[in-house]
């Protein structure tokens, strides 16, 4: 290709600092939350909109981990994730197992009727699932929420776990059976191991799920300390926004930080253990 | 066990936790949207028949027609400027001799990975607050008079379209970058044999390239799109903080005639009504895919 180098060269100049503005700019909200909670409080409005903060101090973030119950959510919301994970995978990989390995009658119909169960939004299954929760006694319990946020996310889990496992070669399994395998051991030894990036994926997905919601928290539970710390967030900045922004900055950048650190470790894996396309709600 | 049911009995605890939480809530909505369930008819609502659809469809000013109309606008608007100004990134991503690019993308897949209501909540209260919030401070550098963005029907619409696009573009611009990266490079060598300028070789090569490959992202996001009810509920909408917009999607308007108003009939009779909608949609979308989308 014959193209002038001086042209070419400042074409990429303009390119890089086009990029470095756009980074710039979208980052905006994320920095100067930042610099907010690292500012201390009665300076915020004085010195405006700086990167860096002006009057340096960690006030917020210690005010934020010992004198709100910010480590209590937390736990809270680790228990829940933890459990929620575990049951979704226990529950879905048989399933997405049985829908890619077995032809059987109703497959085909079960396949399509989930799909169309799947357009129904979940925000709007709100009243129904409470009075359901009600009638069980498990209204304010996490086995309630286990269950809806376990529920809410089987679909996606079947269909994507489904789809990776229908890439794996079946003669492996074949030569298993005939050495005597039975299916458990077939998952166990050869799905599980072989369908690790797309088990790792949709694992993450529902962490996060389970890490993101506030809506069904907080109207599934109703004493404070049982909140998750996406609940416990949304309660401060609803009930004390305009006194406690440096404080709001501070809790909810450290309760992103998990999830930011999760996501990038898992970014790569993300292209291959997606099979329907990425989701994010 | 035979052959037979084992499927069926490995696929038994899923599909029991989806008819408990997917389908029950779907049977018991549809029950509620033909009786007159609020909160004088907690205990015995008793069967209005279609009354509520009727309201909802053929009374304008109920406010179910206004919202749909405002979702569809949300929905293609945003979409939209998703597509085109993620190609755009995508294309200057692509640019040849781009070093830095994985540090670009990194950091503008940020306002993906964040939490979607942290980075709402970001947005309300650090940028449009009208006290605090950065862009007042920026008005007040020019000496101009704060706003209250999140007050007016078309400014509260606009801010909410920007927080969405925002958390939205990553996702986009990855899915096209991965298909561009897909595209043979021999294609643009002998285009700009022939010729071609930059103009061209995206209309005529990256376009029509990478079309087939982002079309079922572009779907999917369509559709998360059409559902969205965090940014407008949490900008806008939230109980005991609500700005004065009126900026109501179809899904927070049915979550506000159900736990704010509690008319549960009729919030019942427009969430099967958004259900009939998207599955229209869907079967639409799939036979769009199947037919000419993939050409």
């Amino acid at each position: 290709m014959i193209q002038n180098p001086r042209k070419r060269r400042i074409r990429l100049a303009f390119t890089n600092l086009f990029f470095i503005f756009l980074c710039i700019a979208g980052l905006i909200p994320i920095l100067y939350a930042l610099s907010v909670s690292f500012n201390s409080s009665n300076s915020v409005f004085a010195t405006g909109f700086s990167l860096i903060p002006s009057d340096f101090t960690l006030d917020h973030y210690k005010n934020v981990i010992f004198s709100q119950p910010f480590l209590l959510w937390l736990k809270n919301t680790m228990l829940l994730a933890f459990f929620t994970v575990i049951i979704s995978l226990a529950v879905a990989v048989p399933a997405a197992y049985a829908f890619s390995r077995f032809r059987f009658r109703g497959r085909k119909t079960t396949i399509y009727l989930l799909l169309l169960l799947n357009a129904f939004p979940s925000i709007l299954s709100m009243l129904a699932l409470y009075r359901l929760l009600h009638s069980m006694g498990l209204i304010n319990t996490y086995t309630g929420l286990i269950i809806v946020y376990t529920g809410g996310m089987t679909i996606f889990s079947l269909w994507n776990m489904k789809g990776y496992f229908d890439t794996i070669s079946i003669d492996i399994e074949h030569a298993a059976q005939i050495d005597g395998a039975n299916d458990f051991q077939i998952i166990c030894r050869i799905v599980l191991p072989l369908a690790k990036p797309t088990i790792i994926v949709t694992a993450v997905l529902v962490l996060i799920n389970v890490w993101n919601d506030y809506i069904f928290a907080i109207n599934f539970l109703s004493a404070a300390g049982k909140y998750t710390l996406a609940a416990g967030l949304y309660t401060l900045q609803a009930t004390e926004q305009t006194r406690n922004w440096p404080l709001f900055s501070a809790a909810s950048l450290l309760a992103s930080l998990p999830i930011l650190i999760i996501f990038f470790i898992i970014q790569k894996q993300m292209k291959s253990g997606l099979t329907s396309g990425g989701v994010k709600e | 066990m035979n052959k037979k049911s084992r499927p069926w009995f490995y696929s038994f605890p899923a599909l029991a936790v989806i008819s408990l939480i997917i389908l029950f809530p779907i049977l018991y909505t549809g029950y509620l949207s033909f009786t007159n369930m609020n909160i004088y008819h907690w205990f015995n609502p008793g069967i209005i028949g279609f009354e509520n659809y009727r309201k909802a469809l053929f009374v304008f000013d109920s406010g179910f027609l206004p919202a749909l109309l405002r979702t569809i606008l949300w929905t293609v608007l945003n979409m939209a400027i998703q597509v085109a100004v993620s190609f755009l990134i995508s294309v200057l991503l692509n640019s040849e001799g781009l070093v830095l690019k994985n540090f670009y993308k990194t950091l503008l897949m940020f306002p993906w990975a964040m939490p979607a209501y942290v980075s709402i909540l970001l947005w309300r209260l650090g940028i449009f607050n009208s006290q605090f919030g950065l862009l007042n401070h920026w008005l007040s550098l020019l000496k101009i008079e704060p706003v209250n963005w999140l007050n007016g029907n078309l400014s509260a619409f606009l801010c909410c379209m920007v927080v969405n696009l925002w958390m939205a573009f990553p996702f986009m611009i990855l899915t096209m970058d991965g298909a561009i990266q897909s595209i043979d490079k021999s294609y643009y060598e002998s285009a700009v044999l022939e010729g071609a300028g930059t103009f061209t070789k995206m209309t005529k090569i990256t376009y029509p390239m990478i079309r087939p490959i982002i079309m079922p992202a572009v779907i999917l996001t369509t559709f998360v799109t059409f559902k969205q009810f965090d940014t407008v509920y949490l900008m806008t909408q939230q109980v005991g903080s609500k700005t004065g917009a009126d900026i109501h999607t179809v899904i927070t308007y049915a979550y506000e005639k159900a736990f704010i108003t509690s008319n549960y009939g009729y919030s019942a009779a427009i969430s099967i009504l958004i259900f009939i909608i998207i599955i229209a949609l869907t079967v639409i979308s799939k036979k769009y895919i199947r037919e000419g989308g993939a050409q």
